[in-house]
């Protein structure tokens, strides 16, 4: 059962659609059968947080099958501590926009209800899938059915939003499939956990490209705000919550596991726009005229943040990016089905027109508050949680980005604020009429458990940052050679308290630690963990203040 | 002891998720009762760790209780955890003391407002926010109750949520508490970088003593102390959140949050000490704040906005006194500086109450004839503010002049500026008084004055509230007389030792000093507004204009911030990257006209195109690797 919880996981949702598309099914049961399966894909997904083995770092829920053995091509799927996290907030969100459109109901059911299904389960797949081949077959797959629910469901102005879509999106995946066919071609293999490293510079740029123009950005962003403007409002959150998060999955699983020399050489432009795009995002926010473009800028900058997280290459930052993506998912998610719900009682966005919605309508006034303020990460919120461990990474590596990224808070409380009381606050709005209600029942059942996550996360956002990347494990692959620690390929992470021994044990457990305090003799402080032959652990206590001053204690346990 | 110190933690916490869920299940008065009724529990929690600490001897007094890991990232784990020690344990009474006071006054003073239910919740969030403040252990949480403490403010000086002032006075405060945050923050980065550490033990041990890095770490504290404790040059929220209700103001505003920068500079007091440029600058900020607010509150007419900036005077001379390292003397004042100024809040809200909203002191006058007790509270707390003995105030605020006479040339000019602020202390105390409860009786009081309450001034609630401050304002001084008794400083020395301490004869030149400058002060206030044997000089004028601070920030920071932000939208945004799109998909409509012909229906043409695509950009890849 195990092995397959990821296939199920892809393929549950996929087969919904199959099921709503061919079955004669009346309007209205397209609707329920959709939310009814993605709330089992729900199921199914803490049924795998419960059988999921957070103390391992290694792949699971792993399955394999030979597809092209010439070619090395395998269906290979499999999941890590991080991408269970990120397939929780895909199925969650999925389930939300789904319920929603149900509840709002869209024209042509089935083939909507359909696409939304399948969306789902095409960013399950970019989430856990192990070949590269496989990995862009559900990237495509998941842009695919965004197309058509912009560009048939969408505003008034969704044939150019759709159209600017399709070419940026279209540009970045082919320069993504050429990098693949290259990698995969030259290494004989196409599969992620057992590609080599590469220094190829213009196969990193093919994937980065891919990835900034999706996440996206600064300066790829120019499809972001017709896109989330025109798209129906459980697409927009889909496109903000989820399928954005794909690209700072790819940048995680590929760019930077796969290429660390040209992840080296172009961090500094990344960081740099990355940084760019948090303050250029922030501002836009600021000023922008209507909810969904507040929202469509502010998402333009946390992507800048999870980037900077994820490029910041330490503990800190990956476990901060990874807990700040699934933040920023169910805060843009829940967002936008709060904007649909303004939008459906003043039949505008637009701010100016909107205002003293608090009056009389305690439950739209108080989850629209609470989630404005997790996203403007108000300290004690999981949002706080995910930015502090993002900058205090960032901090390590160069101050300035920290400070950048300290200045963006600030901003995010302006922005933020002028949303909630542009909407909630002061004169009622001219659209605002006294007849508007507050949430329905069938709103809340959609919004209230995105932000009882959210809360939940608050109080515990170690659930995520402490479960992403495992530990202690033998098989450190993914941390390893994600984490450049002063310990490279060895260096471990410890949770649980060992029981130490003072000394080094053996004299093979020395050298490795003599070898480790050779290769880096600028180190003065810290404890390192390692791991030596004959599966004990090393440690090593490093003091001092430069040069021959320094001094080692070292300590041994059983393994 | 452990179990009490969580009780006093959930337990507010707990009402306000009680009385956001019940909604209008609860009635107005019941969600009420309950938030006083929580609040008064954590009381009762706080005295229960206070006796167990007593027990214990003071080297063994800290215990630490984890509940769970609150966050981590590697090797660094960050609990949340409490801190039960004689500093937190002070801070707790303090808090949920005068909180359940004050929100016990709510219940009359809010009754009948439209949302009351929504108040006490607020209320209720940020007594559990300035706990987790006081009580976490670590500086992250710290940081974390921070952060809550100035949600619960913003969402409180915006209560009354219809008034565009309100609102806008509520965004001030939270967007200049942001910048501290983000100050602090980056101080956290430091620490987290330079000792791996943000729980108080490790990261004290571990700091970096001298040098930039440890300037820093102290600058970026100070940053979040300034900002929460609306110290200059980040003070202009506090008089704008008067927007909010009066026990608002009382019990955030006066008695508890805003006195967190000081509990910050006693808690981090070690971060402080490694870098004396900063606690110099810290103790001068307070200085120049305590000067600045006095001046200015010569000419207020709000009577609120007068308190408030009293408030920030006061805020002042603990500055001075815990950053010139009078450490247990700045938390005395703090302590009483809670009792005496949420008692004037409090009386000030029982004037406005039975005025119906009225806050204009040019339109009071000669209340006192008609509200005999509440003159009599507002004169008790008039008198500890200017620091007469016997009152509170003479206690507190003499100690911190006497403890600064030991420092130095620095510490003898910031003394003298304390006695300065002390005579203003004295003037604007005393204009307020005079003015609202001396001479006949206004026309507006005349028509307004409405007293339903029987033979009270005021609610029950209020009236028995304003009367336990009252006493407080009158024996709370007396837990500590320098020379004689210091059962405080010596609770609080094993927690921060301090290194201003004063000798008798400095306290005995410091009290008479600080008594004359202030009976000089009321002496003059009554020749301006009871004799009216002289008048105000015409320079001060420009304290109208409260020194034109909000100005010059408009124009600094917030016109420029617009400015870009719409001169990015108009002049990059929409022409360079949305205008370079939409050449391209111009571009493409008129290609696709040709291409249309390629169209053919035949997967296999499309596959090709498709694949040789790929091909020529695979070719590009490999030849140029």
């Amino acid at each position: 059962m195990n092995a397959w919880l990821t296939t199920i996981l892809i393929f549950l949702p996929v087969a919904g659609a199959l099921a709503i598309w061919l079955l004669p099914l009346p309007r209205h049961w397209a609707g329920s059968l959709a939310t009814l399966v993605s709330l089992v894909e729900v199921g199914f997904w803490i049924l795998s947080v419960d059988r999921f083995d957070f103390g391992r770092s290694t792949l699971q829920f792993e399955q394999r099958q030979t597809w092209f053995r010439d070619l090395g091509v395998s269906y290979h799927v499999g999941q890590f501590g991080f991408s269970l996290w990120l397939v929780g907030l895909t199925t969650v969100v999925g389930a939300a926009s789904v319920a929603y459109a149900w509840w709002a109901g869209r024209d042509r059911a089935r083939a909507y209800f359909g696409l939304m299904l399948f969306l789902t389960g095409a960013v399950v797949g970019v989430f856990t899938a192990q070949d590269l081949l496989v990995f862009y077959a559900f990237f495509e797959a998941m842009l695919i059915p965004l197309y058509v629910l912009i560009g048939v469901w969408g505003g008034a102005g969704r044939l150019a939003a759709t159209l600017k879509f399709v070419v940026y999106t279209v540009a970045g995946s082919l320069l993504m499939l050429a990098a693949i066919v290259v990698y995969g071609l030259q290494q004989g293999t196409f599969d992620l956990t057992k590609l080599d490293q590469s220094s190829n510079k213009w196969l990193f740029l093919g994937f980065a490209v891919a990835f900034a123009v999706k996440a996206p950005l600064f300066p790829f962003h120019g499809w972001l705000p017709d896109a989330y403007r025109e798209a129906p409002p459980e697409v927009a959150a889909m496109l903000s919550g989820v399928v954005s998060k794909a690209a700072a999955y790819g940048f995680l699983r590929i760019a930077i596991t796969k290429f660390p020399g040209p992840t080296h050489d172009f961090r500094i432009l990344i960081l740099v726009l990355a940084s760019i795009g948090l303050v250029y995002g922030s501002l836009l926010a600021f000023r922008a005229p209507d909810i969904r473009g507040v929202i469509a800028y502010s998402s333009l900058g946390q992507m800048g943040l999870i980037t900077l997280g994820v490029f910041a290459a330490n503990d800190l930052g990956f476990d901060g990016a990874v807990l700040q993506m699934v933040n920023h998912g169910l805060i843009s998610a829940s967002l936008f089905l709060l904007a649909a719900m303004i939008e459906r009682r003043a039949a505008t966005g637009e701010l100016s027109l909107l205002g003293g919605f608090a009056r009389g309508r305690p439950a739209l006034a108080t989850i629209l508050m609470t989630t404005g303020v997790i996203a403007l990460a108000v300290p004690l919120s999981t949002a706080f949680a995910g930015e502090f461990l993002i900058l205090a990474g960032l901090f390590q590596h160069f101050w300035a980005y920290a400070v950048v990224g300290a200045a963006a808070i600030v901003l995010a409380a302006m922005y933020m604020l002028r949303l909630i009381s542009a909407v909630l606050h002061e004169r009622v709005g001219p659209a605002v009429s006294e007849a508007a209600l507050d949430l329905r029942a069938g709103e809340l059942a959609v919004v209230v458990p995105l932000v009882l996550i959210l809360l939940g996360l608050s109080a515990w956002p170690n659930a995520i940052s402490g479960h992403s990347f495992g530990v202690a494990s033998a098989d450190a692959a993914i941390k390893s050679t994600l984490v450049e620690t002063p310990g490279g390929a060895n260096e471990l992470a410890l949770a649980s308290p060992l029981d130490w021994h003072v000394g080094a044990g053996t004299n093979a457990c020395a050298a490795v630690g003599d070898k480790f305090l050779n290769a880096h003799p600028d180190l003065l402080g810290g404890t390192h963990v390692m791991r030596c032959p004959g599966g004990r652990f090393l440690r090593l206590q490093i003091h001092g203040s430069g040069g021959l001053a320094r001094s080692v204690v070292y300590g041994w346990a059983a393994g | 002891m452990n179990a009490a110190s969580w009780f006093c933690l959930g337990l507010p916490l707990a009402a306000t998720v009680a009385i956001t869920l019940a909604g209008t299940r609860v009635s107005r008065r019941g969600a009420a009762y309950l938030s006083t009724l929580t609040t008064a529990g954590a009381f009762v929690a706080a005295i229960v760790v206070f006796v167990k600490l007593l027990d214990q001897s003071p080297k063994h007094r800290g215990a630490l209780t984890t509940s769970w890991t609150w966050l981590s990232a590697g090797k660094y784990h960050f609990g949340l955890t409490l801190l039960n020690d004689q500093l937190s344990v002070m801070m707790m009474l303090i808090v949920t003391g005068v909180g359940s006071l004050i929100i016990a006054y709510s219940i009359g003073y809010m009754d009948g407002e439209d949302e009351e239910r929504r108040f006490f919740a607020y209320m209720s969030l940020f007594v559990f926010s300035m706990l987790l403040l006081v009580q976490t252990a670590n500086l992250l949480l710290l940081l974390a109750g921070w952060g809550m403490v100035g949600l619960s403010s913003y969402l409180l000086i915006g209560f009354y949520q219809e008034r565009a002032s309100a609102i806008a006075a509520a965004k001030k405060a939270f967007v200049m508490n942001a910048f501290g945050d983000a100050t602090m923050a980056i101080a956290l980065f430091l620490l987290i970088e330079h000792t791996g550490h943000l729980d108080f033990h490790g990261a004290f041990a571990n700091a970096p003593v001298g040098g930039t890095v440890a300037t820093l770490i102290a600058l970026g504290l100070l940053g979040g102390a300034v900002a929460k404790s609306a110290q200059f040059p980040l003070h202009t929220w506090l008089p704008d959140a008067m927007e909010g209700p009066t026990p608002v103001s009382a019990l955030i505003h006066a008695a508890t949050m805003v006195t967190a920068g000081v509990y910050l500079i006693v808690r981090t007091h070690p971060l402080f000490e490694n870098a004396p440029h900063i606690e110099d600058l810290a103790a001068g900020l307070g200085a120049g704040t305590l000067l600045m607010a006095g001046l200015i509150a010569l000419v207020q007419t709000d009577i609120k906005r007068v308190i408030a900036y009293s408030t920030m005077s006061q805020i002042g001379y603990m500055f001075v006194g815990a950053a010139g390292g009078a450490y247990a003397n700045g938390m005395f004042h703090l302590m009483t500086h809670a009792f005496f100024k949420a008692l004037l809040f409090l009386a000030a809200g029982i004037i406005i109450h039975a005025l119906t909203g009225e806050q204009d002191i040019r339109r009071m006058g000669g209340l006192g004839r008609r509200m005999p007790h509440t003159r009599t509270a507002f004169l008790i707390g008039s008198l500890a503010l200017v620091g007469i003995p016997p009152f509170a105030g003479f206690f507190s605020k003499d100690s911190i002049i006497a403890a600064l006479l030991n420092r130095g040339t620095f510490g003898v000019i910031l003394a003298f500026c304390m006695l300065i602020g002390a005579f203003l202390t004295g003037v604007y105390t005393f204009r307020l008084y005079f003015i609202v409860f001396h001479g006949d009786e206004s026309d507006f009081a005349r028509e307004h004055l409405h007293k339903p309450h029987g033979r009270l001034e005021g609610p029950f609630s209020m009236v028995s509230t304003v009367t336990v401050l009252a006493g407080l304002s009158v024996v709370g001084g007396f837990v500590q007389f320098a020379p004689f008794w210091h059962p405080l400083s010596d609770w609080l020395a094993p927690i921060a030792k301090p290194f201003a301490e004063a000798s008798n004869k400095q306290e005995l030149v410091a009290s008479v000093c600080a008594v004359v400058f202030g009976i000089a002060g009321i002496a003059v206030a009554h020749s301006l507004y009871v004799a009216k044997s002289s008048t105000l000089p015409k320079a001060l004028g420009i304290l109208k204009h409260k020194f034109y601070f909000d100005e010059i920030y408009d124009w600094v920071f917030y016109k420029p911030a617009v400015l870009l932000a719409q001169g990015l939208g108009r002049f990059f945004e929409r022409p360079v990257v949305a205008g370079s799109i939409r050449e391209v998909t111009v571009g493409f409509g008129e290609g696709s006209t040709a291409v249309g012909r390629v169209q053919n229906g035949l997967v296999r043409s499309y596959a090709l195109a498709l694949a040789s695509g790929v091909a020529v950009l695979a070719v590009v890849f490999l030849v140029t690797r």
